[in-house]
């Protein structure tokens, strides 16, 4: 078996060329099932955000998995495969596994260390275990990116801070008030900046949102989406000492909040802290205001340095970040490993049950005199020595974990019990080896016989 | 005896450090178990000193200091459970170790307790006035973090305090509400002391240390001087608008003043209560 990764990302990708991508439109279900149907039909999962696209694969073959993905990606989306080439990448097996644990550490995101990728990885997995299309290899792989994920978020700081200026504000907001809830937010313009400010704040629960603008029609438009009171643009003052959070983004050419209506406001709001967020350019507050006792002024730049302060922390971490993903990419492989000798395991059971088999049918005649309770008797029998012969050799292959000890207690076993010859221990699953290319040229040749035969040992699940 | 939770108390701080500095969770939740064993561990010893003693051990100052570490540890793990917040523990449990060096390495028994302490007005008076100052003392570490976070956010430089702390807001209104319950305490004690001297003279005794207690006496006067600051604080928090950082730092300096009183005071100027 070997995990096979086709998928398109923002790397890869522009946006417009993702956005015909999105399996979302149709669903996550439909793709599951189309790709379920295809030939090589195996465990399959679909990781659709507005950055990436990606398709993961457990499959015997790999080149028809990745044919059959390929085709499949073209015609769900309907497009040409051509087109699609040249923005696909394409990754076997640990490097999937990799790619898969660095994605849900939001190491591999556009903005490194968002936090919502590894809820969308969990949404992928969901739909997979719904479609019945995620099989023991495929639990198994996202459960350790939900770990790899978890364990970034909780050891690291690479979701730390806020990387966007609107969160910075919303962050700071909460840094000065705490809980958001009963607070007062005035809008003073009808900037696009100003009002994806104000959602963020909004999305935290606020009390209480005025807008008012000296254009009271922009007002107006901006109240009804954010369910907003107007207030007119000469009752600024009033509104003010109203308001703890102010978000000023007008396009104004000179101040409009001066030192004094800000110190007036502080009086009869009775010095409690007042925020103030100039996003403006040229700035709407008279950056004296600062100076006063209880008010935090942070204009544009002040905001953006938060950021990309924030920003230069996370890139600080990511190291650490990859040295957790590595660590959980070889406890993958162990798995994986311990796995190796399990073809070797059911071999050798189905050896010893056939062998009882057969001894049991040439004896056919002489138990043919005997009572059914002694026949059963005799099943149980015989079944219990296999049983019992098994249990030592059975743990044994299982404690295996490097490959090379496997492939030579295979080869012993295929041997001692003239097993099928060249059936090859390490083809149900992914190779163990880093390296690509020796993963490949030692996995193909089993993988292709066992493929011919028709009498494979069935997969250990 | 007072050794053992020293080095709990020691241990805890150390814990408190790392959580705090490395921002590691899982310390942090270590801490609070070896502080609440170092304040078991403390109840045991106060425990048996009342045992030995048959009173209360806080007649003297080096007893009072003990009991005083005791209250405010239990104080702090109060604000700890019920704001789930740890990042304070770091800046008390370090006063629990330097308080509670000196019961632990000063030697000595407890001297004969003067018979006129062995009333129950006494009693109140010295355990509301060590939670109050109990309290006070969480208000200062509060009204400290208070203004490390005011200065970075104010300063546009978002840094170590700003990852850590808790919001200002917070932190003001906890910085409050420790300032009003000791404040009623204080209050509560200075009152039930005034009451508790005069019944003493009036009953005849003649102790010179009775005589000595007036306005005159520094560590009376500094009492008094702490109940004035703390009613300030709160009356301009209400009145003035001193809330934020005037409040913390008023807050600082109150109990720079009770840690005057108790401890060069009480140990060399005063002349009432050196008991």
């Amino acid at each position: 078996m070997h995990l096979l990764l086709l998928g398109v990302s923002h790397r890869t990708a522009p946006v417009e060329f993702r956005e015909r991508l999105d399996f979302s439109a149709r669903g996550v279900g439909e793709a599951l099932a189309a790709l379920a149907a295809r030939p090589s039909g195996a465990e399959a999962a679909v990781l659709s955000t507005c950055n990436r696209a990606e398709i993961y694969l457990a499959c015997e073959d790999l080149e028809q998995g990745q044919l059959d993905a390929e085709i499949f990606f073209a015609e769900f989306h309907r497009l040409p495969r051509e087109d699609l080439r040249p923005h696909l990448y394409t990754k076997i097996d640990l490097e999937a596994v990799r790619h898969l644990f660095r994605v849900a550490a939001g190491l591999d995101s556009l903005v490194v260390g968002e936090p919502q990728i590894l809820g969308q990885v969990k949404e992928a997995y969901g739909h997979a275990s719904a479609q019945r299309t995620a099989g023991p290899l495929l639990n198994r792989l996202f459960t350790a990116a939900f770990t790899t994920g978890k364990r970034v978020r909780s050891e690291t700081s690479l979701s730390d801070g806020a990387v966007s200026v609107s969160y910075a504000a919303v962050a700071l907001a909460r840094k000065i008030f705490g809980d958001l809830k009963d607070r007062t937010v005035l809008v003073v313009g009808a900037g696009e900046m100003g009002k994806l400010t104000a959602l963020h704040m909004k999305s935290q629960g606020i009390r209480r949102m005025l807008i008012t603008s000296r254009t009271l029609a922009h007002a107006e438009a901006l109240s009804s989406v954010m369910d907003a009171v107007v207030v007119a643009w000469d009752h600024l003052a009033p509104a003010l000492s109203e308001s703890d959070i102010v978000i000023t983004a007008t396009g104004a050419s000179a101040p409009i909040i001066s030192r004094q209506l800000v110190a007036s406001a502080m009086r009869s709001r009775r010095h409690g802290p007042l925020f103030l967020i100039d996003i403006a350019v040229p700035r709407d507050v008279d950056p004296a205001a600062g100076a006063i006792e209880q008010v935090f002024l942070y204009n544009i730049d002040d905001l953006q340095a938060v950021v990309a302060e924030n920003l230069s922390k996370r890139t600080a971490e990511i190291e650490e970040a990859e040295a957790i993903v590595t660590e959980e990419v070889i406890r993958f492989r162990g798995w994986i490993q311990s796995r190796g000798a399990i073809p070797t395991v059911v071999a050798l059971r189905q050896r010893f049950e056939a062998v009882r088999r057969s001894e049991l049918a040439r004896l056919e005649p002489k138990l043919t005199g005997l009572p059914p309770e002694a026949r059963g008797r005799v099943e149980e029998i015989t079944h219990l020595i296999i049983e019992k012969l098994l249990i030592n050799p059975t743990e044994q292959l299982k404690a295996l974990s490097d490959g090379e000890s496997i492939a030579l207690y295979a080869e012993v076993v295929n041997r001692l019990f003239s097993l099928s010859p060249g059936d090859p221990p390490a083809d149900s699953d992914i190779s163990p080896h880093e390296d690509l290319a020796s993963a490949l040229a030692a996995t193909e040749p089993g993988a292709k016989q066992a493929r011919r035969r028709s009498t494979k040992p069935p997969h250990s699940s | 005896m007072h050794i053992i939770p020293l080095v709990l108390y020691l241990a805890a701080g150390v814990l408190y450090a790392v959580h705090f500095g490395g921002r590691n969770r899982q310390v942090g939740r270590a801490a609070t178990p070896v502080l609440v064993v170092g304040v078991l561990s403390h109840t045991f010893v106060i425990g048996m000193l009342t045992m030995q003693a048959g009173h209360v051990p806080f007649a003297g100052t080096t007893p009072a200091i003990s009991t005083f570490v005791w209250l405010l540890a239990l104080s702090y793990l109060y604000v700890e459970l019920a704001a789930d917040e740890r990042a304070m523990g770091v800046f008390i449990v370090p006063l629990l170790v330097v308080l509670q060096a000196i019961p632990a390495f000063q030697a000595g028994v407890e001297e004969n307790v003067s018979p006129m302490l062995m009333s129950a007005w006494f009693g109140v008076h010295v355990s509301s006035l060590l939670f109050a100052y109990a309290s006070f003392a969480l208000a200062c570490v509060i009204g400290v973090t208070y203004v490390l976070l005011f200065k970075e956010i104010k300063a546009k430089h978002l840094g170590f305090f700003y990852a850590r702390l808790p919001s200002l807001d917070v932190l003001d209104t906890m910085n409050l509400r420790a300032v009003t319950i000791g404040w009623v305490f204080l209050t509560l004690g200075v009152i039930v002391g005034w009451v508790w001297a005069s019944q003493a003279r009036a009953g005849g005794s003649s102790d010179p240390r009775l005589q000595a207690m007036s306005l005159q006496d520094p560590k009376i006067f500094v009492a008094l001087l702490c109940w004035a600051v703390y009613s300030f604080e709160l009356y301009a928090g209400r009145a003035i608008g001193w809330r934020g950082r005037r409040a913390a730092w008023l807050s600082a300096v109150g109990f720079a003043i009770v840690l005057l009183n108790f401890l060069p005071v009480s140990y060399f100027f005063t002349k009432s209560h050196n008991f």
